[in-house]
């Protein structure tokens, strides 16, 4: 007799357009146990949870449930067979409190809200081992109350098979902590769990299996307690990790672009940098490593001018830039490109095409009313060539496109500009190996120029090669500056986390300021 | 075996045109069965539509020049808000817009018509319309950068606004109204034909052309190359794609907004001087729906160009042609043309569906290893 | 004269309410369809076709009831028609209005004047429908000096249309149903996740609503006493509708009170004269202030609200985050 799963895909597969998004795909899941999914980002963890939860559909293949073939059509179906997914973007209702939230997904409710309902939720909650206000509105909530309320709502819905999409990402130290305690009680209560993710730390210390998916394909699954991060990263990667990225060592001019105790606002009103100091210097890389949102995208948008700063100084070249619009930082030759979770959202126009997409930030320098094509396109035929960017033509909208194509356009157009300094987020996000060196030789290309780059960047490995320093952010502050080659991931993981600060580790000269500073001279330059 | 609807990357062109068309002539054949029903032979009826009634018509000359009168405002008005749509401003109001245009135009032709040379009025009709109608659009577009106010539900409150000043203008007898003529004993409109109208250039036979077309056809062909070549065509298409992007370009995305949606509006407010300068008075029907229509043509067309011509040409033929038609055939109302171009409407955008979207089947199969 | 000036007040007051319940039916119908995240131009429209099938049918079968069910059904229809269109084609919901006043109105007059060329249904002929549109007082309260014949003495459809618009507020706050409705229109996705099935719910509201604008578009053809002519009955009153559903602020209950404020400037427009002439001291002003004006007011007002609330800042406005955007579940 074989062993009963609980959850058993075979041969899916799922194509968007052109791209496949999941390639023939074979995964069990045990009852009861916790099941890591790991890949890069964009190899289709998420994708391939989505069609288990009903938001899409598979082109082909088959899933299993408890042993039984189902086909599941929509959430609703899901619900019923009793999957529950913790989608990375919450799916709340904003202005409903948190039991209605619950209650509109509950089945039986009854025709009339009941009032009791958030007594109800509140039991429901304890019973889980939840404490939550069950009145509070999900707008006025933070977010790891939210993620709270997300776990409440799926287990509420008698979930015996929970997917968690990257639960940890939005988190701190403690709040993992909390949360890996909840879902061990719920794997002991006999919950199947599948938990996304590319943190190797993470999974060693949740799962038990551990599944890997790699550009869109099964690789395999193992057993937790019979491997390690080494092994998993070659998985993961495809190969042994032996990052062969290059850095040049190169003359360092002044500081070309320094901040100095700067502070910005989050969208939503909080601190998102506090205090931060720092300076980049031409000819280096600046890494800037991080839990996700804490702060990158804000300080990225504010060196761009897309965010005010409220407090702090930045000069460029000894000229203060605060306040400046962005037209004018664009000017200066401070170039930034962000790329997204969505990956289209910043930096490109999607329905337009790569020519015109080339010109989105010259076009106004063109002599006359007239918007120069011609040029557009003489820089599109170049980027293409150079970058080796596959597309039918020079006239091909951005948005059909593969993603490391999409990325390969907008950083070649902000080389093309040739900025004297460079901020680019995540460039390598989502793209295979083969792309991602493509991209790093980019930068090293730049780097020999006299470019000072700051590289905001999710994996430790390729900071610590590619970069000449690192700064670590934790909730908006900086946690020390570290030269790539001396560090460990150890130690940037611990300043990641915020249990170690390295700020005061040299008393002599204050942290991220330049023994020479360019800032005197470009204060009496803003006086005068 | 299931099935599910997915996106589609591109469509050639071709299969688009066959399926509006294929949309196009299902309704058309839905309109035959209602005419059967009722008794009319609708080969008959839709030859008599679509001809406007011109063949063995001795004064068809007359029916072209109707029905261009008819097209000038339809077109214009389309081009117009084509240029805030392409910016994802959603201004349904056209028709307050076109009002008032038309009231500014009726001014200054009644007050300064036959004191100032003709043609100086007439400029100064355009000018005064185009003021008049693009700040009228302005304060939505401002309170919209300003406050993020709903512009949808703003500019539909608005026609209503100016609909009813315009009524209340047309239908109050007082001293000061100059704007009704002062000779009749009833509120009657102040005719201005005879002073200040828009030329027409004798053609062929005794059909001449109406100057406003051939501005028109020039306007139509300076849009196409504002959008297409010049810097704020390329600012507006960057800012309806996303808004996002226009920023971090450097783009003052408030000032493109208020700009495009200033011209939008002076272009509709043309429009308007075109009707009134070609009519010579002013009535409470005078936008005969443009504003509304306008929608629809500009979105039909999918907001290019040329496509709007096109579309408004054949909507124009749809409404002169069943006019025309009911004259004829006595039993079926000129609301004929409404609820054809409904059906018409629902099939395309029915069809339009085909064009973003495919269905498909889906497969079961695949092998039956697994991991565990 | 004292008693005279007394009437005069007390038939402004019934001319409130039985020229203007049909706004509410309007209102509250768009603030069903609009609650599910779906803003429909159509309302002109769709109150035409309602008006002139329920009144044909009602007519025919000489029964009140079967001309509010048809209506009600032609209204529906409608709804199905533009749901069709919007949640399953995913067609432009701004188009697909407007196009459906478009459709609605040639439907109201290629059928009315088709009828009236062989033979058009005068109300007055139907005992039924006359005895069945004729008031109904209200026992005891109707007896209240002043107030009572104005606001308690009227036909069964302006206490349908109030018990609808109180019923709706109550379903959509206080009831499961109503709730995930909401969910709906403000996070199709996060309702979608929780096996709420969007689609169905929006179907099924879109046309409930559009029913119960088709029924208001039948009572102002019953005002008008079926008279047939080159106006059409709902004579802009699906306009002023999404209006007030904005300046209600998405709530049934404030709709209510939003149909007298408007009614109040509407009757004013047509009996303020009459006001005028009892209390010339007083309200003398009234016979100046042009009737246009009091058209324009609703507009004039609900413009003011959507500026204000912009200003103010969504937080507290009932509009529903989602309205306006068609949801598609693959969306990436």
């Amino acid at each position: 007799m074989t062993e009963e799963y609980a959850i058993q895909l075979s041969g899916i597969t799922k194509a968007f357009g052109s791209v496949v998004a999941n390639k023939n795909i074979d995964l069990n899941v045990r009852q009861g146990e916790i099941l890591a999914l790991l890949g890069e980002n964009g190899s289709g963890k998420t994708t391939l949870m989505n069609m288990l939860s009903g938001i899409y559909q598979p082109d082909s293949g088959t899933i299993r449930v408890n042993g039984k073939e189902v086909s599941i059509h929509s959430p609703e179906d899901a619900k019923r067979l009793g999957i529950g997914m913790v989608h990375q973007h919450f799916k709340l209702v904003d202005v409903f409190s948190a039991a209605d939230n619950v209650w509109m997904g509950r089945e039986k409710a009854g025709f009339r809200l009941k009032r009791n309902r958030y007594a109800e939720m509140e039991a429901i909650a304890k019973k889980f081992g939840f404490d939550i206000d069950p009145r509070k509105k999900v707008c006025n909530m933070a977010v790891s109350e939210k993620q709270t309320l997300e776990i409440i709502k799926v287990l509420s819905y008698g979930a015996k098979i929970i997917i968690l999409d990257e639960p940890t990402a939005v988190l701190t130290v403690q709040e993992i902590q909390k949360l890996f305690t909840v879902l061990r009680k719920m794997k002991d209560e006999g919950h199947s769990i599948i938990i996304i993710t590319h943190k190797l730390g993470e999974v060693m210390e949740i799962s038990d299996r551990v599944a890997i998916l790699r550009k869109g394909e099964y690789i395999t699954t193992v057993n937790t307690a019979e491997t390690d991060e080494q092994a998993l990263t070659e998985w993961m990667v495809g190969r042994k990790v032996d990052l062969n990225i290059d850095r040049p060592a190169m003359e360092k001019t002044k500081p070309l672009l320094e901040l100095r105790d700067v502070c910005i606002r989050s969208d939503e009103g909080t601190t998102a940098i506090d205090g931060v100091s720092f300076y980049i210097r031409g000819g280096e890389i600046l890494g800037v490593a991080g839990i996700a949102g804490c702060g990158q995208k804000e300080l990225c948008e504010a060196i761009a001018g897309l965010r005010p700063i409220e407090k702090g100084q930045m000069i460029h070249k000894g000229d203060n830039i605060v306040g400046l619009p962005p037209r004018v930082i664009l000017e200066k030759g401070i170039s930034m490109s962000f790329i997204p979770e969505d990956r289209l959202g910043m930096g490109l126009a999607p329905s337009l095409s790569i020519t015109d997409n080339m010109l989105l930030k010259n076009y106004a320098d063109a002599k006359g009313p007239f918007v120069d094509r011609k040029q557009g396109r003489a820089d599109a035929q170049q980027v293409i060539r150079e970058l080796e960017v596959v597309t039918p033509s020079t006239e091909t909208p951005v948005r059909r496109l593969s993603g490391g194509n999409v990325q390969k356009v907008l950083l070649g157009r902000e080389i093309k500009a040739g900025p004297n300094v460079l901020v680019t987020a995540y460039p390598v996000r989502g793209l295979d190996i083969h792309s991602s060196y493509a991209i790093y030789d980019i930068l090293n290309r730049q780097k020999k120029d006299g470019v000072g780059i700051l590289f905001v960047g999710e994996d430790l490995d390729v900071m610590m090669a590619l970069c000449d320093k690192i700064l670590v952010l934790c909730h908006g502050k900086v946690m020390g500056v570290v030269h790539a080659h001396k560090t460990t991931k150890e130690e940037l993981g611990l300043m990641m986390t915020g249990s170690l600060d390295l700020t005061n580790k040299y008393e002599d000269k204050p942290a991220g300021i330049a023994k020479d500073s360019l800032f005197g001279d470009g204060q009496q330059k803003v006086e005068g | 075996m299931g099935m599910h609807i997915v996106k589609r990357e591109n469509l050639p062109l071709w299969q688009k045109v066959c399926l509006y068309v294929g949309a196009v002539a299902a309704a058309l054949l839905l309109g035959a069965v209602l005419l059967l029903a009722i008794g009319v032979d609708p080969i008959a009826y839709y030859n008599r539509m679509f001809t406007l009634g011109t063949v063995g018509n001795p004064i068809a000359y007359k029916v072209y020049a109707n029905y261009l009168a008819d097209l000038v405002p339809l077109v214009l008005t389309s081009l117009a808000l084509s240029l805030a749509f392409k910016m994802k401003f959603w201004n349904i109001g056209g028709e307050g817009q076109f009002i008032m245009g038309a009231l500014a135009t009726a001014v200054v032709a009644i007050k300064l018509g036959g004191v100032l040379p003709t043609a100086v009025v007439l400029i100064l009709m355009c000018l005064a319309a185009m003021v008049a109608a693009g700040i009228y659009g302005l304060i939505v577009a401002a309170l919209k950068v300003k406050f993020g106010t709903n512009e949808t539900l703003l500019t539909l409150m608005l026609n209503y606004v100016a609909l009813y000043l315009l009524t209340y203008l047309m239908e109050t007898k007082v001293p000061w109204n100059f704007l009704l003529d002062p000779t009749a004993v009833r509120p009657v409109p102040q005719s201005f034909d005879k002073m200040v109208k828009f030329p027409s250039i004798p053609l062929v036979g005794k059909f001449s052309l109406n100057v406003c077309v051939i501005f028109v056809v020039l306007i139509g062909l300076l849009i196409h190359v504002y959008l297409r070549r010049t810097k704020q065509g390329y600012e507006i298409s960057v800012v309806g794609d996303s808004a996002g992007t226009a920023r971090y370009a450097g783009m003052k995305v408030g000032p493109i907004v208020l700009r495009t949606v200033f011209l939008s509006a002076c272009l509709i407010g043309l429009a308007a001087a075109f009707k009134v300068g070609s009519t010579g008075i002013l009535s409470t029907t005078i936008t005969e729906d443009v504003g509304w229509t306008g929608i629809i043509v500009a979105w039909l067309a999918q907001l290019n160009t040329w496509a709007i011509f096109l579309v408004s040409a054949l909507v124009c033929v749809l409404h002169y042609g069943s006019t025309v038609a009911a004259a004829t055939f006595a039993q079926v109302d000129s609301s004929f043309a409404n609820m054809l171009q409904g059906v018409i409407l629902f099939l395309v955008l029915a069809a339009d569906f085909f064009t973003r979207f495919r269905v498909v089947m889906v497969k079961k199969g695949g092998s039956d290893h697994g991991n565990g | 004269m004292e008693m005279d000036k007394l009437s005069v007040v007390t038939s402004f007051l019934h001319n409130i309410v039985v020229y203007n319940i049909p706004l509410l039916y309007g209102t509250a119908g768009e603030i069903l369809v609009e609650k599910s995240g779906s803003l429909n131009l159509g309302v002109e429209g769709i109150m035409a076709v309602g008006a002139i099938f329920g009144y044909i049918c009602g007519c025919y079968a000489n029964s009140l009831l079967v001309g509010i069910a048809v209506a009600f059904l032609a209204g529906a229809l409608c709804g199905l028609l533009f749901s069709v269109l919007t949640v399953t084609l995913q067609a432009n919901q701004n188009i697909t209005g407007l196009t459906l006043t478009t459709f609605g109105l040639g439907v109201y007059f290629f059928v009315g004047n088709g009828l009236k060329a062989s033979g058009w249904p005068v109300m007055g002929n139907f005992s039924n429908i006359m005895a069945g549109f004729s008031n109904v007082a209200i026992p005891g309260l109707s007896k209240i000096p002043l107030l009572g014949h104005g606001l308690f003495n009227h036909n069964v459809l302006v206490y349908l249309g109030i018990a609808i618009a109180v019923a709706m507020w109550w379903y959509l706050n206080k009831t499961t149903p109503g709730l995930r409705l909401r969910a709906v229109g403000e996070n199709p996705a996060a309702a979608d996740s929780v096996g709420i099935n969007v689609t169905w719910t929006k179907y099924l509201h879109i046309c409930i609503g559009c029913g119960i604008m088709g029924i208001g578009g039948y009572y102002m053809g019953l005002n008008m006493s079926g008279s047939f002519n080159s106006n059409c009955w709902i004579n802009g009153y699906g306009w002023i509708a999404v209006a007030l559903v904005i300046f209600a602020n998405w709530n049934p209950a404030m709709a209510i009170l939003g149909t007298f404020v408007f009614g109040f400037f509407n009757t004013l427009r047509v009996s303020g004269s009459s006001l005028a002439a009892a209390f010339p001291s007083v309200l003398g002003f009234l016979g100046d202030i042009p009737t246009q004006l009091y058209q324009a007011l609703p507009f004039i007002i609900t413009a003011i609200v959507l500026v204000v609330t912009s200003i103010r800042s969504r937080k507290s406005s009932g509009l529903p985050a989602a309205l306006g955007i068609n949801y598609f579940r693959e969306e990436r």
